[in-house]
């Protein structure tokens, strides 16, 4: 269950890492890239299935928790091998590991919550089905 | 300890629960029933609470003491005050002394802070409403006879066709794109114009990229093309409105052809835009500082009124006419009066009717007649006809035209004395400092940008001996003979309640929650939502359809200054920045002064992505950091305003009516430093 990005809604706002890192200590991760003049896009952590996050790490510190990849931060030794592992760049290391937990103990990830635009959700089929929907509608209206 | 709050950046009226521990603001919880922002918050709300225990936070009345300043005691602080102001109403007379109420602070503040300028007989009372909307109070009041949005924020999304003009909500008033979405996903077309391919362009169906200051050639130029191709709405026309007959003659010469000439707009993209406009059956224009930052500001704003006329836009779901507010009060500063031309309630201060009713409330004799606006005021004091000023929680030495003019004609005061958060540029050329109240640690009600009015409560103490701004100017008053015995903002509330007739029911007791929208005449008035839906509070209950004509603006490129620099905003900063520049999360994201340069202009100039350049207007000069990009067309080089180099450059060119000054169109010359 990873947060799933609709591009055509993001507006660059920043305001998921603002508040990601806002309850992350001090410590966000998500990254706004603005992509040209015509685009941002949020990378964040896919939590994927087969995670060479937690295969690089040899203390057992990243893990799988069902769709979560985890993170207990008592078995991390901060060798940043995680970091050189991940292949999105949204795990990095500094003194100890730091990626999204989606923010465990909130019902709802807060980058969600928080994003203006809703851009943002946990539910993978949303942006294709408002993209049917806007499909649907263009061809009602045969432009 | 959750306690709601309304979020001190822009007019959108974003509400937040501050979470208080142990007497400390430690967290921020969203509020997912709030009707405009459904729980969502911009990044600068995300870091609201970053700026409230910052080390530059203001803990002591300060006195100018040669070169630095000295920590008084109140006491002495209001007396030097009194001294201040009231030697300078003695010796000079009221029409010297000046004040400038802040569109940050409550409506209870504005309602004392103007009280107080007037009852001292002075006229001259302003906010920073005069830099962002003051055309859009002139000119809907004129043509629609109300100022303020027409539609809720979340009707937007019933809309069938939105034009943006002159606004980059997606950084500005980023919840709104949340409604512009909505209306996308059931078939909206969404028309953006602006000489910027912004975030907000992003959303666009149809993008009209036009040559900044041309925005009156344009909005004449689509009603010329729904006129002539019979798209008007004529009953509504012949029902609600007068003067089309004069906005026929007036367009006539305003072809696709012509206006692309002046604007740079394709011929056949203007005449799209105009039937998306006027065909589809719920159309709303929503528009902010692009239009009203120009020396046309009342004319723009004013074709933009036209065009909802002649469209019978106005008065429904999905409809309406939008000026978005930018700060989190300035709505309810002008409701509340703290205008030159305006008491509250937007009484006309030039009708000696208007005097007589507040002479009565307020028990003394009040000066009948206009007074000087915030740009007329620096002017004066350059001339030395303002001796003495108060200005609460406002900065123009930074967000002012011209900057260097603006503090010279500050420094030639006999005395000022701010009150505020931080020590702005403004604040350093004080005699007195008076430190004042964040948000969170002060309560009161404010008005966001479509009308609601909400209560704001108190989280935490504010540092140091910092105090209320109520509690300051109520001091203040009575130091200077006036009788301000209000003990909180409820009382002042009541106080409004009786004298405002669209805060007559917006008692304190019914703004928990979301609040209400005004007009809300009486206590059991459920708020007006929808502006218009049995016509307009003009003669005969009908709009004034006033024709414009489009004049280029004040400055043009030349062969000195060929490029036409037009400032903005960006999404982590809010206006003159003194809240978040200082803010960690925001600074770190944008930290310095740049400047967007055509590619292609800049490789002509051997200006690389990156370089340092130096920007000069025949105001002033500025460094900043070049940004190659082909979000502005060539020719065009775009700043934002957050940071104090940027209006060092814009011009002093004011509108005739509402004096705003021109800082979307200023010619200036660009070259690499080194």
């Amino acid at each position: 269950m990873p947060v799933y990005v609709d591009i055509s809604r993001c507006i660059g706002c920043r305001s998921c890492e603002v508040a990601c890192k806002r309850v992350h200590g001090g410590k966000g991760h998500v990254n706004v890239h603005m992509v040209g003049d015509h685009a941002s896009v949020p990378i964040f952590c896919h939590h994927c299935e087969e995670a060479t996050c937690t295969m690089a790490c040899y203390t057992g510190a990243l893990y799988k928790d069902a769709e979560r990849t985890a993170f207990d931060v008592e078995k991390c030794t901060g060798c940043g091998l995680c970091q050189l592992a991940c292949p999105f760049g949204v795990v990095w290391s500094d003194k100890i590991a730091h990626k999204c937990d989606l923010c465990a103990g909130r019902e709802t990830p807060t980058c969600i919550i928080s994003c203006p635009a809703n851009a943002l959700s946990t539910d993978f089929a949303l942006a294709s089905s408002r993209a049917r929907a806007r499909a649907a509608m263009a061809v009602a209206r045969g432009r | 300890m959750l306690v709601p709050t309304v979020c001190p950046y822009c007019g959108a009226g974003c509400q937040f629960f501050v979470s208080v521990e142990k007497e400390r603001a430690t967290g921020i919880e969203y509020m997912p029933e709030h009707p405009a922002s459904e729980g969502a918050l911009c990044s600068k709300g995300n870091a609201a609470l970053e700026i409230l225990y910052h080390p530059d936070r203001l803990q002591h009345p300060l006195k100018r003491k040669g070169d630095g300043w000295a920590k008084i005691s109140w006491k002495e602080a209001l007396e030097l005050t009194a001294r201040g102001l009231g030697g300078a109403l003695k010796r000079f007379g009221p029409e010297c002394v000046g004040f400038l109420s802040s569109s940050k602070c409550t409506n209870e503040e504005n309602y004392l802070i103007e009280k107080m300028a007037r009852c001292l007989g002075s006229k001259n009372i302003d906010n920073c409403a005069r830099l962002c909307h003051s055309p859009s109070v002139v000119g809907l009041n004129r043509t629609l006879g109300a100022a303020g949005m027409t539609n809720p924020i979340s009707d937007i999304a019933n809309s069938k066709c939105i034009f943006i003009i002159g606004s980059n909500l997606a950084e500005n008033h980023a919840i709104l794109s949340r409604w512009i979405h909505r209306a996308r996903d059931s078939g909206a077309v969404v028309i953006v114009a602006d000489p910027r391919m912004t975030h907000t362009a992003w959303m666009a169906d149809i993008f009209l990229q036009l040559k900044p200051g041309t925005d009156v050639a344009l909005l004449c130029g689509m009603a010329h093309v729904i006129i002539k191709e019979g798209l008007v709405d004529s009953e509504y026309i012949g029902k609600w409105t007068r003067g089309y007959e004069g906005l026929v003659e007036s367009v006539l010469d305003y072809t696709p052809e012509k206006v692309s000439e002046i604007t740079g707009i394709p011929a056949g993209d203007i005449v799209r835009a105009a039937r998306a406009y006027a065909i589809s059956p719920a159309s709303s224009i929503l528009y902010s500082m692009g239009i009203t930052q120009h020396s046309t500001g009342t004319d723009n704003v004013q074709a933009i009124a036209n065009l909802a006329l002649i469209c019978g836009q106005l008065g429904r779901q999905g409809t309406g006419v939008m000026p978005l507010r930018g700060q989190n009060n300035v709505q309810g500063a002008c409701d509340m009066g703290a205008l030159a031309e305006f008491y509250p309630g937007y009484r006309r201060a030039d009708d000696p009717e208007t005097a007589r009713f507040f002479s009565c409330a307020w028990g003394v004799d009040l000066p009948v007649g206009r007074g000087l606006t915030a740009t007329e005021m620096v002017d004066a004091a350059a001339r030395g006809k303002i001796r003495a000023m108060y200005i609460a929680g406002e900065d123009p030495a930074n967000s002012d035209p011209s900057s260097s003019y603006t503090r010279d004609s500050l420094e030639k005061l006999d005395f000022l004395v701010v009150q505020d958060i931080f020590m702005t540029a403004t604040a350093q050329l004080a005699d007195v400092v008076l430190p004042a109240s964040a948000w969170a640690e002060k309560e009161g009600s404010y008005t966001s940008t479509e009308r609601r009015v909400q209560w704001s409560c108190k989280a935490i103490e504010p540092p140091g001996e910092a105090r209320s701004d109520l509690e300051i100017v109520c001091a203040l008053a009575n130091s200077l003979g006036l009788q301000f015995n209000y003990p909180d903002a409820a009382s002042v509330l009541s106080e409004i309640n009786q004298l405002v007739p669209q805060y007559g029911g917006i008692v304190r007791e019914r703004l928990n929650g979301s609040g209400l929208v005004w007009p809300c005449p009486n206590p059991d008035h459920p708020g007006t939502p929808i502006l218009h839906t049995q016509g307009f509070k003009l003669q005969d209950g009908r709009a004034a359809i006033v024709p414009v004509q489009y004049s280029p603006a004040a400055e043009e490129a030349s062969w000195e200054y060929p490029f036409i620099l037009t400032t903005g905003r960006v999404a982590v900063h809010h206006n003159a920045g003194s809240m978040t520049r200082r803010s960690p999360s925001l600074i770190e994201r944008e930290g310095e002064l740049f400047i967007e340069i055509n590619a292609q202009d800049a490789t002509k100039l051997r200006i690389a992505d990156g370089d340092e350049v130096s920007i000069s207007s025949q105001r002033g000069e500025t460094t900043a950091r070049a940004r190659l990009t082909g979000r502005v067309k060539r020719g065009v080089v775009f700043m934002p305003f957050h940071f104090p180099g940027t209006n060092m450059l814009t011009t002093e060119a004011t509108d005739p009516e509402a004096k705003i000054p021109e800082f979307k169109v200023s010619a200036c010359k660009i070259s690499r430093r080194d």
